[in-house]
């Protein structure tokens, strides 16, 4: 830039060129510094992907390069210094932005269903599970979604910023998204703490790793402590966070709008994952396993150390992956699997763009706009594929090898009232719902205590409801609990610090602690009662009120009173796994399996679930939970008791139809023959 | 067989008749296919009385309907008794055999398809018949 200041100081006011310098001359400058400037931005800064592809099936080996946040490739310092001492390979956490995103597009896969929900581009589509904000201490689990699906909250609902959803839940989340801002204000206590934190990049290797070595217990801790620039370096076993004080205390003792601290901790880095190229070897896959799936959406129906009854899904039994179904393309919109997603389906400027990019790469002669269209047409198109990978596409197509729909002796109704999953899905119903434990919900795949039954919060399943398309499907299903205010009809949720300051919530005493880690229980009414009280003496924002298990607890003329309450509404969201093998199915062993006096489809019981005492607690049976008629089902149970007989009469009768037919039939080819021979005899 | 039980035979075959087709068709017709509920439960219960019905006029009508045969039936009675009788089989087969686990959902759906068709054909056939019996003043 001096050298460029230099070529141009001869045209400086001084020498003498008036108003030619000032009119043209010194705009040109500014035109070529900017210029310049632009170029050294793009050649510097620019995160887009290069475009190198090996599009092979052969994985490419990842042998590659790190890069920092700053771009800079990561070169450990050697083991000796300059002055010959021994040197720790210390350097800055690796970024995944610039280190996969040097050939992996990060914007666009950061536009991928894992990452996209707080940006609110993306249909909310079928609900899903939702995060849990659970506190034992307060006996809190509120269900959060950034999707906006009904019976959940969002962050912002319940005062819960983008930061704190972050250090709740980034131990299941994969980053991006709320995560990583797109602009972070200094000025921010709690965003602007990211300058110091680093930004929760989305971190591939979560998804893609194969090599079994990704830790996740050391990012839970990294996240812990909001090393969050830090984590994904210290998952990856590339090396260790090397300081003794982690970037959520030096972000503690940083006051917002204030010059960040240079010297930020570094990572000790583990030289034998270098090569002598300065390559770090990652082993990666597109498809990736089962188990890293796994560790954020286990749904564990055999709890505790009856795991070992727990079988699989069939189809990781049979060797398929979870991706074979849930596929994406780089946009990493990975298919849910539901029928009618396609119509959730949001194409997103960012696929539009990708598509048109190979629109153009294949046909030269097409314009910008007509590429355009005729890519959002081909994506548009492609939504029926989608339908494809459902159940019923996959088994209706054979594809991936799958066994072809048979169903011998099932009255095609039984597909336009119900879902493949409603027989097929998740554990055998009973006469109750059996409770589960989620990876989202109970943290598993996180070293601790061992989790019981009654572990908050408590999801059952299945419980057969009917979805928008009107089909009976199976459902996990979690009661609210939470204290909030009431003023007039608008419920406000307090967060758990909340609650703590001011309840006088019973505090566990140490034993009950060692031997009740996740304080399971219940809350009686005098609890309840007495927490109410000291809400309402210490704030006039509203009513306090106490939601559990489907009802409302509030104090009436000085007294406990609990009713059943919309609020309290259980939140269910559709399962589909683990699929049981057809001989498991629902109906295998016959029509009873359903249409019985007490089948748990129609009559197993349902009880709301809270850290509450279950004491006249809400119960429904299955018809009333999806609004049946029970006389209906109990009078079409009980028809099946004269199905046999029905049977017997109906094939009787049609038999001796059928001899009456064949008896008459045969006599008339008879008469008919006779006739005709009769006529030949004549005639000769 | 004496005139009494044919015309009982034949009055059970009818009243079951009109009320599956009014329950079944009245639903295709009118309704939102395919039948569900008290409608299929008060179908399914009345079917075994027109099978029933259907193979008792199967014995008792048969013979007078036989071509070539002195009858007070005309040809065309005659004709649209065996389509009764036809199509009576195809219905109730076709209502039954999907209860059993021969078939797939290809082949169930087929059923379904020819049960409905066929009840719209014996309906028919029996809606043309009752008249031509009326005027003959038939005793089987």
């Amino acid at each position: 830039m001096r050298q460029i200041q230099s070529q141009f100081s001869h045209l400086e006011p001084g020498h003498g060129k008036g108003w030619f310098l000032t009119c043209i001359i010194r705009p040109a400058r500014h035109l070529v510094l900017a210029a310049l400037g632009l170029w050294f931005y793009f050649i510097l800064c620019d995160s887009r992907a290069e475009d190198v592809h090996t599009e092979s099936r052969t994985p490419f080996l990842h042998n590659i390069p790190l890069h920092d946040t700053q771009g800079r490739v990561i070169t450990p310092p050697p083991i000796l210094g300059e002055d010959g001492k021994p040197q720790e390979p210390k350097a800055n956490p690796y970024s995944t932005a610039l280190t996969c995103g040097k050939c992996h597009d990060y914007d666009a896969i950061s536009q991928g269903w894992h990452f996209n929900a707080d940006a609110g581009t993306a249909k909310p589509g079928r609900p899903g599970e939702p995060w849990i904000l659970t506190d034992p201490a307060t006996h809190t689990q509120i269900p959060i979604s950034y999707r906006g699906w009904a019976g959940t909250f969002k962050p912002s609902d319940i005062g819960m910023t983008d930061f704190q959803f972050v250090t709740n839940f980034a131990r299941h989340f994969p980053g991006g998204g709320a995560g990583e801002p797109g602009k972070i204000k200094s000025s921010d206590p709690e965003m602007g703490r990211m300058l110091i934190t680093g930004t929760l990049e989305m971190d591939c290797l979560i998804c893609h790793q194969t090599m079994g070595r990704y830790d996740h217990e050391a990012r839970y801790n990294a996240l812990k402590a909001q090393d969050f620039r830090w984590a994904p370096s210290v998952a990856a076993g590339l090396g260790l966070f090397a300081s003794f004080r982690n970037a959520g205390s030096i972000a503690d003792s940083w006051h917002p709008g204030r010059p960040v601290p240079s010297a930020l901790p570094a990572i000790n880095y583990n030289r034998a994952r270098f090569d002598p190229g300065n390559n770090v070897l990652f082993q990666v896959s597109r498809r990736a396993p089962v188990n890293n799936c796994y560790y954020c959406h286990t749904t564990e129906t055999e709890l505790g150390d009856a795991r070992w009854h727990s079988d699989l899904d069939v189809h990781i039994k049979a060797g398929l992956l979870c991706v074979d179904c849930h596929r994406n393309g780089l946009d990493h919109a990975i298919v849910r699997g539901y029928e009618g997603e396609s119509k959730d389906r949001t194409i997103t400027d960012t696929a539009i763009d990708l598509r048109t990019h190979l629109v153009r790469r294949d046909n030269a002669a097409i314009n910008e706009d007509d590429a355009r269209k005729l890519a959002r047409r081909q994506l548009d198109s492609e939504g029926g594929m989608i339908e494809t990978l459902t159940c019923r596409g996959c088994h209706m197509d054979g594809r991936l090898g799958s066994p072809r729909l048979v169903h011998k002796g099932m009255p095609p109704i039984h597909f336009e009232k119900l879902s493949c999953t409603a027989c097929h899905s998740g554990p055998l119903p009973a006469s109750e719902p059996q409770v589960v434990h989620t990876s989202m919900a109970h943290q598993l795949g996180l070293p601790a205590p061992e989790r019981g039954r009654n572990m908050a919060p408590v999801i059952v399943e299945p419980i057969f409801l009917r979805g928008e398309d009107g089909k009976i499907a199976p459902y996990k299903m979690v009661w609210p609990s939470y204290w909030a205010r009431l003023n007039g009809t608008n419920l406000a949720p307090m967060l758990p610090a909340e609650v703590a300051k001011t309840a006088t919530l019973p505090q566990p005493s140490s034993d009950d602690v060692a031997r009740d880690p996740y304080n399971t229980k219940p809350l009686t009414d005098g609890q309840i009662e007495q927490a109410l009280k000291s809400f309402a003496a210490g704030s006039s924002n509203g009513e306090p009120v106490f939601i559990a298990a489907g009802k409302l607890y509030r104090i009436e003329n000085g007294a406990l009173s609990a009713r059943e309450n919309p609020a309290g509404k259980p939140y269910a969201w559709a399962l589909a796994h683990d699929v049981r093998p057809a001989s498991q199915a629902l109906g295998a062993r016959g029509c009873a399996d359903c249409h019985a006096s007490d089948s748990p489809m129609y009559f197993s019981t349902v009880s709301a679930r809270g850290p509450v005492e279950a004491k006249d607690d809400l119960t429904r049976e299955m018809w009333e939970m999806r609004g049946d008629n029970r006389s209906t089902a109990s009078f079409f149970a009980f028809t099946f008791y004269f199905r046999p007989m029905l049977k017997c009469i109906v094939f009787a009768a049609a038999f001796v139809v059928l001899c009456v037919l064949m008896h008459y039939g045969l006599r008339g080819v008879g008469s008919m023959t006779a006739r005709a021979s009769a006529t030949k005899k004549e005639k000769s | 067989m004496n005139r009494a039980t044919g015309k009982f035979c034949y009055a059970v075959l009818c009243v079951a008749g009109f009320f599956l087709a009014a329950t079944g068709i009245g639903t295709f017709a009118l309704g939102k296919p395919p039948m569900t509920h008290w409608v299929l439960m008060a179908h399914v219960a009345v079917a075994p009385f027109f099978a029933l019905g259907l193979a008792a006029v199967a014995l008792t009508w048969s013979d007078l309907c036989r071509g070539g045969v002195e009858s007070p039936l005309i040809g065309p009675a005659k004709a649209l008794f065996w389509v009764i009788l036809l199509a009576g089989l195809v219905v109730t087969l076709s209502g039954v055999v999907p209860m059993t686990p021969l078939f797939g959902t290809k082949g169930e759906h087929f059923l379904y398809l020819t049960h409905r068709y066929s009840a719209i054909v014996l309906t028919v056939a029996i809606l043309f018949h009752l008249p031509m019996l009326a005027r003959r003043r038939v005793n089987p």
